[in-house]
């Protein structure tokens, strides 16, 4: 419980235990509470105890002492209940303002004290305002409210409030101060012309934002016009009664100049703000009413004053500034394009009115080059190293060894290629995505330009093919491995899809035949993974840009013969294989459905003729006679023209079976 | 003045009545009174709901600074609709009752379940001390 001051009354009857139980402190409260108000208080010019309190440094016993006289009353403070608060607090401020150098400017008023005055919720406002420290003044302000027991008086160091008042004086303020210092600068007109107000609205300067108080001091139930007009209370309530011409106050001239005019220029705003609220006031136009109406009811409305969500406004579109918009922010860019692509093809319908879309426009700041050069000290011996975020300092010297062949363990090796193979497939998806990009540049770069941009994504395909099928320096491309190696990993495939459309014929015919000479392997290492499905479209578009001659050879791989020996072997594992997976299935199919429309082609007659093609199809058809149904994969899709194809190779009877089995007439399913 | 179209803003929301979640699985209620580029709030006359079931109790705890790392969402309460709930609203020392009740049971039934596998062997490592790398 804290200590009550010993002053007139005390309604505290309650309390009087727990005040007993500080019996011993209340000798030094009597003594600074003489200091401070009775007979050992000096009747100093306050001009002079503010000088003093601005240099603290200078004098720290001085300000302690007055600091310490400030404490009991703070402390007083708290301990009252808020039935009495504003009342005994209204004594305080009487009695003692004229003392207290915490404030900056006290004029003696005649009537000490008029509880009900002009306007009874400035009244209470100022009571409460009277010291300003920040914590404090919340603390009161919830007082007010709710009895709250302070856990922790507040009390300024030495250093905090000498901090606070330099930055006051450096004008170094945020917003939220400026605003309140504004509401602040409005009432010393009231020094001009005390009857107007008897509390100290505003008369201290206050070195830092104490003004949340002030207007979250919720006024005991005051009549609906005084509570809304409330927070915009001393600006507005003075301006009213008597418009100043700007001249620079002289309590004011203990500010930094350029302080002082920040001040004034909010207070401009805050005039022709308030101005204008009031001059509405009267006006109860439609939504306006509401508005106030919405204001009256909820007296702490527009605490956050516009200056300063104008002030979060600015930061976050500050925020949204950036060099390069289709980098940093890539799906709102996206997005917005879909949608005028949408609506440009609407708007090409010729539709009614277009819906207009309000898009946020970013300002687009040009990128600059920043050249870092690190700090560099005049006359220093040597270079000094300052560590910043874009000069790092080195902590540890990390250095990198090779290990020797001979080291690894079969393991490793195994691991490391497989690292190999992710950094590959990483740098080629870079330059897929890059080559993928090149149409947007296209649109966007000048006419100059673009064939250079042409060659380079050129290049960059060649590189990207390079990549898959593993840079070998002879000629020929014997070696599969890499390419497989890369199409076991999931990431890969998907990749190897993404990439075919980029490739030219013959390129993507190799990667083709690489994947069918590979497909058992492939289809084992996918079984986890299950990607292999996504080859299949950009292979069948492949496939039909194929010549008849490698749609020969791609059959053959795909049933793994060689070249010129035809194996009567009882069974093609290989095949067999391919047949029971899906995608290996499905791309049978595809082959064989290309094969089939080059028969039908009259350029393809030759297909006919070609013994391979004969012998495959035989193949083909025999081992799909021969695997069990329920072994068989189910395609993907199957085409139509297969039965046609069948047809040719094998008599009637087999061709029903292979019908049934295959499910080829479209009726089954 | 209109702000930023397409952006997503809490200006628009100020002295507004919203509900704020924190990550400490608190839920706060109060108006929206000042916010800042951190979306740090300034909640005034909150009050803090504790659910149980479907049960809750309000503790009024008058105003709130909330920093704004640790807010997981927030969203505006029509004032309407509020009163249109299937919950009951119970006392203070009922709901904290009940609260303290679930946590209990909550934690039987992990030293149940931690018991369980250690007899098996096994161990489930806490996300708190889970090394950070």
């Amino acid at each position: 419980m804290f200590r009550y001051q010993s002053l007139e009354d005390c309604p505290l009857d309650e309390d009087e235990d727990a005040f007993q139980t500080l019996g011993e402190e209340d000798e030094d409260i009597d003594q600074f509470n003489d200091d401070t108000f009775g007979a050992g208080a000096i009747d100093d010019d306050w001009q002079e105890a503010h000088e003093r309190l601005a240099e603290l440094e200078d004098k720290p016993a001085t300000a302690r002492e007055l600091e310490d006289g400030a404490v009991s009353d703070e402390m007083e403070l708290l301990g009252h209940h808020e039935e009495n608060l504003a009342e005994r607090l209204s004594k305080l401020v009487i009695e003692n303002e004229l003392e207290d150098p915490a404030i900056m400017q006290a004029v003696q008023t005649q009537p000490p004290m008029q509880p009900g005055g002009l306007n009874s919720s400035i009244w209470d406002g100022s009571a409460v305002l009277r010291r300003f420290r920040g914590p404090l003044l919340t603390q009161n302000s919830s007082l007010l409210g709710h009895p709250f027991p302070p856990s922790v008086t507040p009390v300024f160091t030495h250093l905090q409030r000498a901090q606070l008042l330099g930055g006051a004086q450096a004008g170094r303020m945020s917003p939220s101060q400026f605003a309140r210092v504004s509401g602040l600068v409005c009432s010393p007109l009231t020094s001009m012309n005390p009857k107007l107000l008897q509390g100290r609205v505003g008369q201290m300067m206050p070195p830092a934002s104490r003004f949340r108080a002030f207007f979250g001091a919720p006024p005991p139930p005051a009549p609906p016009p005084s509570q809304q007009q409330h927070p915009l209370c001393p600006g507005s309530h003075l301006q009213n009664l008597r418009p100043h011409p700007q001249v620079f106050r002289p309590d004011t001239t203990h500010l930094h100049p350029q302080h002082r005019r920040l001040l004034h220029q909010r207070q401009q705003q805050n005039r022709t703000q308030h101005r204008s609220l009031n001059g509405s006031a009267g006006d109860r136009a439609g939504h306006r009413s509401s508005h106030h109406e919405q204001l009256r009811k909820d007296p702490y409305a527009n605490l956050m004053l516009q200056r300063e969500k104008d002030w979060v406004s600015k930061i976050q579109m500050m925020q949204l500034q950036s060099t390069d918009p289709y980098l940093d922010d890539f799906y709102y860019q996206n997005y917005f394009q879909k949608l005028e692509k949408v609506s440009a093809a609407e708007e090409m319908h010729g539709d009614g009115p277009k819906k207009e879309r309000t898009k946020l426009i970013t300002p687009q700041v040009a990128k600059l080059e920043h050249a870092y050069k690190p700090v560099q000290f005049e006359g220093s011996l040597g270079k000094l190293t300052v560590s910043s975020v874009n000069n790092p300092r080195k902590m540890i010297d990390a250095v990198v060894t090779s290990r020797s062949e001979d080291d690894e363990t079969k393991e490793k090796q195994v691991r490391d290629k497989r690292r190999q193979t992710l950094v590959t497939i990483e740098k080629t998806y870079s330059l897929l995505l890059d080559v993928e990009d090149y149409e947007r540049r296209y649109l966007l770069s000048l006419e100059g330009e673009r064939p250079a941009l042409m060659e380079e994504r050129k290049q960059k395909i060649c590189d990207m093919y390079d990549n898959l099928r593993g840079k070998t320096p002879g000629q020929e491309r014997p070696s599969d491995d890499h390419f497989v190696q890369i199409m076991c990993i999931r990431k890969g495939k998907r990749m190897v899809a993404r990439i075919l459309p980029f490739l030219s014929t013959e390129q993507a015919a190799d990667i083709l035949m690489a994947t069918a000479r590979n497909l058992p392997f492939l289809i084992k290492k996918d079984a986890q993974d299950e990607v292999l499905l996504c080859l299949l479209r950009p292979f069948s578009l492949v496939l039909y840009h194929l010549p008849s001659g490698t749609v020969t050879s791609l059959l053959q791989q795909l049933a793994n013969l060689p070249q010129s020996a035809t194996v009567p072997a009882p069974a093609n594992l290989h095949l067999a294989a391919v047949l029971q997976n899906k995608f290996g299935l499905s791309l049978l199919y595809l082959v064989l459905s290309r094969g089939e429309e080059l028969q039908n082609s009259s350029a393809a007659v030759e297909l006919m003729q070609d013994n391979q093609w004969t012998e495959l199809m035989s193949m083909a058809t025999r081992e799909l006679l021969r695997i069990p149904e329920a072994a068989l994969a189910k395609p993907v899709s199957t085409p139509s023209n297969l039965l046609s194809l069948f047809s040719r190779y094998v008599d009637q009877q087999k061709l029903n079976v292979l019908e049934t089995k295959l499910q080829l007439v479209q009726g089954i399913r | 003045m209109n702000y930023m179209p397409g952006t997503a803003s809490l200006i628009q929301d100020i002295d507004k009545k919203h509900l704020v979640l924190l990550r400490d699985g608190r839920t706060l209620i109060g108006y929206l009174r000042s916010i800042d580029q951190f979306a740090n709030l300034v909640l005034h006359q909150t009050v803090e709901r504790i659910h149980v079931g479907k049960k809750y109790g309000d503790i009024p705890r008058g105003i709130f600074v909330v920093r704004g790392e640790n807010v997981v969402l927030l969203g505006e309460i029509d004032l309407e609709k509020e009163s249109d709930t299937p919950l009951q609203q119970v006392s203070i020392e009922e709901i904290l009752e009940e609260q303290r009740v679930e946590q209990q049971a909550k934690q039987e039934s992990e030293k149940l379940k931690v018991q369980a596998l250690k007899e098996r062997g096994l161990s489930i490592p806490r996300a708190d001390t889970l090394d950070e790398y």
